[in-house]
Formats: structure tokens, sequence, C-alpha cells
């Protein structure tokens, strides 16, 4: 290997680096501060800890209500990646396959979605979710959440599906498939790395909501995680390790989600479809 | 029976007309090719016999009953096309079966349909594969075994072969022919290539800008071309077309003669010389500069040795020349 090359490599290694210490120092500091004491995290917030103390570990995994707010978590977000998923690919199908009178204005109309920022709309997205009576349901999240993730579902599910072979179709109609079949049988088998990458985007957007929750769930039975993680906060005295033990619990299915579904995200299905 | 009927048939894609007022006969079991350059409306053609596209007028016949509105899948056809568009997430033997499971043909049935054409086309090693995992040919073969277990009346073939290399490209098409006489069907085949055209079809359909050029059998074609556009587009090396005062006579605009129907003779009418010379064992084929004429092509017995530069005089076949009028028509011997 040459010198400038070593030098080259070296380089690139180190702003890397540099580049994965911004996002793994903070979650480092949280895992870590899961075992000090509070005036430790306070003077010491990156070193490893003097004493490795489980109890809040422990004592939060033996908490009933820490898997309940986990339980609902789940819940909530698998119920809004797989509505996301099949309302979004379904429109993006018909906007993908079917030319008809006004598409395009539609599919503009979805994509103003995405500039549309979830805070402003909390106040009558509290008062519709209260009118339609779903105040402290689960629906109260997921049915909002979905809408807010659609224009961004639709508009990556329709890219992908406009670029499927158009012959599949045609070869699929002589076969006697019609457009309901084909979605079902040949687009949706063929679109798991968008499905996963959408899955991804909205499952960690959901499982880390935490203005949502906070307005249209009142009762404990029902709180997701963020809202659980409040209960450390006291009048005088916020109880740092515990917090930070109950994130980092809480962001472990977050990131077994991601593992999962990243070889999806890579491979992709089309190779042989067409010519290749 | 099968035959397929076209009358009247007319498409516009908006301001354009592709095709205008087309009318064509394809008799039950005949292998008839369509063959055109690029943009002629060959692909669109088929495409509208398939029910892909329906054309803006005209109506379409198939076996006697009328079809122009018909659902593809409702017209008793089946359909290759130039890419294949095999189901990639599905085996071989799932490509194959998929039509069949949507029609909800019984397993047993289903089953033994898909071995059989596996035999037909020697796919029982790949049943199981996935079709990334196969080569062009074996591809395309399984677009053609797609076709042939829902026993359809007619087949149709959009390029099939244009996306195969030319060895792969002259077996298939051996494959072809020997399956359209063992199964009998009604074939209907795209291609640009003349050379399928002519090897395959027993009907060939020339086309140009939406229009019939002539239709016939290839010979036929081949003897007595209606029109300079197919003089020119049937037959390789391509028939040389000269001017008609090449001949002396001033009502012929076009004067034809195939590379083979010019021989060497030392009183020859027309003198070239040679520029290049292609020697392919069997024949050798000369491309001469002719005085006041332009371009000739020659093809002599390949005993002949011939260099560049060499001169030599040159006369045509009388009976072999073919006139064409002002028009571009055919013109009937009369001299």
């Amino acid at each position: 290997m040459s010198r400038s090359h070593f030098w080259r490599n070296f380089a690139r290694v180190a702003v890397l680096c540099v580049v994965a210490s911004f996002v793994l120092a903070p979650m480092l500091a949280t895992a870590l501060g899961g075992f000090k004491s509070n005036a430790e995290i306070r003077m010491n917030a990156f070193a490893l800890p003097q004493d490795w103390d489980v109890s809040f570990y422990g004592a939060i995994l033996a908490d009933p209500a820490f898997w309940r707010y986990l339980g609902n978590s789940l819940l909530i977000s698998t119920g809004t990646v797989a509505l996301t998923l099949l309302v979004g690919a379904a429109a993006a199908y018909v906007f993908a396959q079917i030319r008809f009178f006004g598409s395009r204005m539609l599919f503009s109309y979805m994509l103003l979605g995405l500039m549309f920022p979830f805070a402003t709309a909390i106040l009558p997205l509290f008062i519709k979710v209260r009118d339609i009576g779903l105040l402290d349901t689960y629906w109260a999240v997921i049915l909002p959440q979905t809408a807010f993730g659609l224009s961004l579902a639709i508009l990556l599910f329709r890219t992908f599906f406009e670029q499927l072979p158009k012959e599949l179709f045609e070869a699929a109609r002589i076969d006697g498939c019609g457009y309901v079949r084909f979605f079902f049988r040949i687009t949706l088998p063929l679109s798991t790395p968008i499905l996963a990458t959408v899955g991804v985007f909205v499952f960690v957007q959901s499982w880390n909501n935490f203005l949502l929750p906070l307005v249209v769930l009142n009762s404990r039975e029902a709180f997701t995680w963020p809202l659980g993680m409040m209960q450390f906060r006291g009048e005088y005295v916020t109880e740092w390790n515990r917090t930070l033990a109950f994130v980092t619990l809480t962001i472990l299915p977050a990131i077994v989600f991601f593992l999962a579904a990243q070889k999806y995200i890579v491979a992709g299905l089309t190779g042989g479809a067409v010519k290749g | 029976m099968a035959d397929v009927q076209l009358t009247g048939i007319t498409k516009t894609f908006g301001a354009v007309t592709v095709i205008p007022d087309l009318n064509l006969s394809v008799p039950d079991g005949s292998f008839t090719v369509l063959v055109g350059p690029s943009g002629c409306g060959k692909s669109t053609l088929l495409r509208m016999i398939a029910g892909l596209e329906s054309p803006t007028a005209g109506g379409i016949r198939i076996g006697g009953t009328d079809v122009t509105d018909a659902e593809p899948s409702d017209r008793g056809i089946s359909m290759v096309f130039q890419s294949y568009a095999l189901y990639p997430h599905m085996t071989v033997a799932q490509n194959i079966d998929f039509g069949l499971r949507l029609a909800k043909v019984p397993a047993a049935e289903r089953a033994a349909r898909v071995s059989e054409a596996a035999r037909i086309l020697s796919l029982e090693a790949y049943l199981d594969r996935k079709p990334g995992q196969l080569s062009g040919g074996q591809r395309q073969r399984v677009a053609i075994g797609r076709s042939i277990v829902r026993h359809p009346e007619v087949f149709l073939f959009d390029e099939p072969l244009s996306n195969l290399d030319a060895a792969l490209r002259t077996q298939m098409r051996v494959e072809l022919a020997q399956l359209h006489q063992s199964i009998g069907a009604t074939m209907i085949y795209v291609t640009h290539d003349q050379v399928e055209a002519m090897t395959l079809a027993d009907q060939i359909v020339v086309m140009k800008d939406g229009h019939i050029e002539q239709v016939g059998a290839p010979m036929e074609l081949y003897d007595r071309p209606a029109s300079e556009f197919v003089a020119s587009f049937i037959g390789s090396p391509k028939m040389n077309l000269l001017p008609g005062r090449a001949i002396a006579r001033d009502d012929v605009k076009i004067a034809g003669i195939r590379p083979e129907h010019l021989h060497i003779e030392s009183e020859g009418q027309w003198r070239a010389v040679a520029k290049v010379v292609e020697t392919l064992g069997a024949d050798t084929i000369a491309y001469m500069d002719a005085e006041g004429l332009g371009e000739i092509t020659v093809r002599l017995p390949g005993h002949i040795r011939l260099k560049a530069g060499e001169r030599l005089a040159l006369s045509p076949e009388a009976a072999n020349l073919h006139l064409f009028g002002h028009d571009g028509r055919r013109m009937e011997h009369s001299a």
C-alpha cells in the first residue's frame, strides 16, 4: 500500500469516527448514566461509572408499569406502521398505475402534508379526537400519526412503484390478474425494500412521539414510554439515573427493529424481472 | 378455429395517428410475422390484438368472436414480451402456473400442464429456480412456457428474441418453428429483423408508417416486392435500387436487382469498381461503385477471387429486374 493511500484511508476513518461519535457519545452517556448516582452524572457525564450500580435498571425491569408502557408503545407503533404501509402503498399504487383526471393535483395535495408541522395541528387534532370520542384510546394516537406519515410514505412508494417494469402488469393482465390482485400478489412482494424503509421511518417516529400521546392520553393505563419516563421528574428533583436507564431500555426495541429491517432496505428484489 | 380479423383499425395517440384504417386477416394456424422499421406501428397493432391498447376505431375478431372491447384474459390469447416480464419473486414453476391459478384450474391439472410445458421447453431442471438465476435464453423459455400452459388459440410475440445473442437467437428461432409445428396454434410475431421474418413466417406483413405495404408468403415478397420499400426491406444483402436510366427507361423511377442476380460479363452493360470485398466462403459479396449509378452490391460464387480496386462489367438477369414507378409501386414488365 502506498503512503498517500494510507493517509487518505486514515483521514477517511478519522472523519467517520468523529461523525459516529456525535451519534454514539450521547447514547453511551445515556446507557452508562443508568449505572451512576445522580451526583456522578453531574460531574462525570461521559466517564465509566465508579461503581456499576445495577439497581436502577433492575428496579425499572421489575416494575410492571414499565412493561405496560412498552407494550402500549409497541401496539401503537406497529399499528401505525401497518396502517401507514397498507393505506400509503395502496394510494401510491393508484397514483403510479392509473391515470385519471386530477391525479396530479390530488397527489400534490397529498404532498402538502410534508410541509405541515405536527405541533401546529395539535389543538384542532385534540378537538377532533375528543369529538369523535377516541380520547384515551390507542386509535387517538394511531390515526393522526398515520395521517401525518402518509405524505412521505406515498411519495416514496410512488417513486418505487413507477420503477417496476410496466410489462409485469401487462403480462399479469393477460394472465387474468386485475389491479387489486396485482397489488397484493406482485407489487407488494416486490417492494420489500421500500416497505422496510418507510416502515422504519414511521416506527421510529411513532415510538419516539411525545407530544401527541401527551395530549390525547390521560390514564396511566394507556401511556406510551415517553410519557412513562415523566414519572421520574419530581417537582423539585429529577432522577436522572432512573430516567437514563429507562430511556436506554426503551430505545432497545427501536434499534432491534431497525437492525431487522436493515437488510431489506439494502436489498433490491427486482433483479431478473426484465433483461438483466 | 382461431383466425384473427382486423377491420378498419385506427389508432391515434392525441393528435398523432399511428395507424390509419388498417385491414388484416391472419388465417387459422398460420405463423404471421409483422415486420417493419421501428416506429411503424407493428407493436401497437400487436398490443391492440392483445387488448393492452384499445383501437380508436375499427374491430378485432378472434375465431369469429368480436373481442374489440374484451379484457386481454378473455380473448384466448397469450403474449411473450421482449423483456420476458417474468415475476422475479416467483419460481419458474410459479411463473408458469400463475395464470392457471388465477383461472382457478384444479391443482392436478395445473401440475400436469406445467410439467408438459417444462418438457416441451426442456425446463424440468429449473422449475424451482427464480428468474434471476436463469440465463437469457432460459428466461425466454419460461416466458414461452407461461404462454403455452394457458392453451391459447393465438400466441402473440413482441420481438421475443431481440434481447438474445446471435447464436442463441438462431437456436430459439428453430425452437419456435418447431413449437409452431407441434402446437399448430395461430402465432403472430412482431420483429424488425427481416431474417426472422423470412425464416419463421408463412405469412409476412410488411408495415411502414402504420400502413401495410404488402402481405404475402416470404418468397412471394422476395420475388415480387409490391413496392420500393418492401424491395429494400426484404432480403440480405439489400436489393440494389438503381435509377431508371440504368436500363434506359424514363417511366421507371427505380430499377431493382438483387445482388445474386448480377453477373460478371465482359460485355456487361454496367461498369463498376470493387471497393470492399467480403469473402464468406460459400459466397463472395462485393460492394462496388458503378459508373454513373452509385453503389451496387454483387453476390458472386465463393470461388471467385476479387480484389478491391478491380474493374468489372456487370449485367443483370432481365427476368429478375424489379421496376418501380414514380409512385414507388411495382410496375409489371412491359419491355
